[in-house]
């Protein structure tokens, strides 16, 4: 009996969580290496004409941050509140993800996430292709217990919304409008 | 105690809200919206019964063990850095947050969406002490601009047209005009975000808490819930005792039940699991964090086992989407933070029968509700219970004199088929006249007061013309072939 190829099984559940991620209105970008992410960032941040970019504290962010071009100006999205107010775009990464919802799972013990996140209007996250798990159960047992558990662990699935006013939706209320995932293929170092 | 209970008038205020047309026809549109929503999200879960029953099943252990639950969390949260405060009633919850609001400084209090703040009351004694806690989920906003109170669970404004929030925010915010969706959003977007950038204090309500690990789960799609618990550096959760679940895997099941069930999505856009003040362990997020745990009668609801099934309720809302009574009259006819099928078996038992004794009657126990409630509560059942439970305690007073001659005149009736015939002879003559479209049938019928009560809301159709004995007796005693021959 054959067994299941692994990287049929990953191009599989890749393409399970694009399409949750696209049916919420979030939009994927497939990068096979660092080189081609930070294409895809500079690509998206173009695209939203973003002239100043929040950076969480991982360093894949601040690797990707650095081949940006000059005329985008890049901080660490902690150091400076008002500036993170004032920002256009959101770069961070993501721990893992559910491909049966398209949701990113983001845990403070290891990246300083939250408000760089959910601040600026538009997020981008890069996403390591094997850290796409299969269902929410698989998420949540796959996070740590007791003193190992983050503080703060947070699911995004597409961009913020309502439809508090007569039940009709409205994308982009105080969270971001737009969610940009670039799937990274290659494993970080 | 529940803040603002007015549920004794039911009917005066659902006779009221029912001349609303434009009202009740929005909320029609609004419920109907929703519950096909709700409707084709739950027709892709295969599984969709067993998740129910397994939800039932994790909050009737819960709700049967809660002490030993609660006693865990408890433990849990507090070796997490979390500082917990059990609140035995509102005014005990109130004083915690006043208490935190004064050590909090002069910030802003930003507040997301919580039932239970409503039902302590919290923003009015905030504002009795002197400050302006701020709403920051839209419809919640909305409402607070208005001055009302909330008129659905899920969905705050749901009673109020594009075009009374327009004006509103005139009104209100002095902007220029517009009752586009987005517009309004992004007004409100724009200046709750300057309240954010400097608030000490940021209050919340709880979804799911769990037990194994002390964790709070916050569910939302608009982003002020996140907000709100990571800028300011001091948040305080609100939550009823009965929002635990045994451990963190159990958050799955609600997480495919509840958003389905609230909105019809698959997934909300934000879940956030909350444990302990991160700042505390070096990460990013407030450097404290409160958990006030409130009572305020549930403990008194655990002692029955079929009672304490209200207590499971999730707060997704469905039950008042598909209430037919709840469409016609709106949340605010039921005069209690809880309103709608879930509001009228929860609100009398926290609040009592003497403030709330009308509520389980407000019903036509279609059973609609106990169909979409996504953990199984029997609500029709427990309607049942409680108008039983108000009567025994209306049979403990002499019952009217009207009461007790109908009942006798009725056993005098029922004791010989010659008197029932004799009745039934009497009321086909009456009919005619008694159930008459003019001035007559009208005064005849309030004189019989039951009898007008019961024929406010209904149409009683006139009795045959021939009883089915005169009938046997003529015609069908003879045998078939007499019959047909």
């Amino acid at each position: 009996m054959a067994e299941t190829d692994p990287s049929s099984a990953r191009r599989e559940s890749l393409a399970r969580f694009s399409a949750a991620l696209a049916a919420v209105g979030g939009r994927v970008h497939l990068a096979s290496d660092e080189d081609s992410a930070a294409r895809a960032v500079t690509a998206i941040a173009a695209g939203v004409g973003a002239r100043e970019v929040a950076l969480s504290d991982a360093p894949l962010v601040h690797r990707l941050a650095a081949r940006l071009p000059r005329e985008v100006a890049t901080f660490d999205g902690h150091s400076d509140r008002a500036r993170l107010f004032a920002c256009d775009l959101g770069l961070t990464t993501a721990q893992a993800a559910v491909a049966e919802t398209g949701t990113l799972v983001l845990d403070s013990a290891l990246e300083r996430h939250r408000l760089v996140s959910l601040v600026p209007p538009v997020h981008v996250a890069v996403l390591p292709a094997g850290a796409i798990l299969s269902d929410l159960g698989d998420a949540l047992a796959g996070l740590g217990r007791g003193a190992d558990l983050a503080r703060a662990v947070t699911l995004i699935t597409g961009p913020s919304r309502t439809a508090d006013i007569e039940l009709e939706l409205v994308v982009g209320v105080h969270g971001p409008r737009a969610l940009h995932v670039v799937v990274l293929e290659e494993p970080a170092p | 105690m529940i803040h603002g209970l007015d549920a004794n008038g039911f009917r005066g205020h659902a006779a009221e809200a029912l001349k609303k047309e434009a009202q009740r026809a929005a909320l029609c549109r609004a419920t109907d919206t929703i519950s096909a929503r709700r409707a084709a999200a739950v027709a892709g879960v295969p599984d969709w019964e067993q998740l129910r029953e397994r939800a039932r099943a994790i909050k009737a252990e819960v709700l049967a063990n809660l002490e030993r639950y609660l006693d865990q969390f408890v433990q849990r949260a507090e070796e997490a850095g979390a500082t917990v405060h059990r609140a035995r009633d509102a005014r005990a919850a109130c004083a915690v947050v006043e208490r935190l609001a004064r050590e909090a400084g002069g910030g802003a209090i930003v507040k997301a969406k919580s039932m239970v703040s409503e039902e302590i009351g919290l923003n009015h004694a905030l504002e009795a002490g002197g400050w302006q806690p701020l709403e920051t989920d839209l419809g919640e906003r909305i409402v607070q601009l208005a001055g009302q109170t909330p008129s659905h669970i899920i969905v705050p404004a749901i009673h109020m047209s594009r075009g009374e929030i327009a004006d509103l925010f005139v009104r209100e915010l002095a902007v220029e005009r517009t009752d586009d969706p987005a517009e309004l959003t992004a007004i409100a977007r724009r200046l709750l975000r300057e309240q954010f950038a400097r608030a000490s204090l940021g209050i919340s309500g709880v979804n799911f808490a769990v037990a194994e690990t002390g964790s709070i789960l916050l569910i939302e799609n608009e982003g002020n819930i996140r907000l709100t618990t990571s800028l300011p550096p001091v948040h305080v959760a609100l939550m009823g005792i009965e929002k635990l679940v045994p451990r963190l895997a159990d958050l799955e099941v609600f997480l495919r039940l509840l958003p389905r069930s609230g909105t019809g999505q698959h997934l909300t856009s934000y879940q956030s699991l909350l444990t302990g003040p991160p700042a505390r362990d070096g990460q990013e997020g407030p450097r404290e964090l409160h958990l006030v745990l409130l009572d305020n009668g549930r403990s008194s609801m655990l002692a029955d086992a079929r009672e304490r099934e209200t207590l499971s309720c999730i707060r997704c809302g469905a039950c008042l989407n598909a209430c037919p009574v709840y469409r016609q009259v709106g949340g605010h006819a039921y005069g209690s933070v809880y309103p709608g099928p879930i509001g009228a078996i929860l609100t009398p038992q926290l609040a009592g029968d003497a403030a709330a004794g009308e509520l389980p009657f407000a019903s036509s126990l279609c059973g609609a509700c106990r169909d979409v409630c996504p953990v199984k509560i029997d609500i029709p059942g427990l309607l049942l219970r409680l108008r039983a439970r108000s009567a025994a305690s209306a049979a403990a007073q002499a019952p009217a004199a009207e009461e007790r001659r109908g009942f006798r005149a009725w056993a005098w009736a029922m004791e010989r088929s010659w008197r029932y015939e004799l009745a039934a002879r009497v009321a086909r003559t009456a009919a005619p006249v008694a159930l008459g479209d003019d001035d007559l049938g009208r005064w005849l019928r309030a004189r019989v007061p039951p009898l007008a009560a019961w024929l406010s809301g209904r149409e009683l159709r006139p009795p045959a013309a021939r009883s089915f004995r005169e009938i046997w007796r003529a015609e069908l005693s003879r045998g078939p072939a007499d019959v047909h021959g």
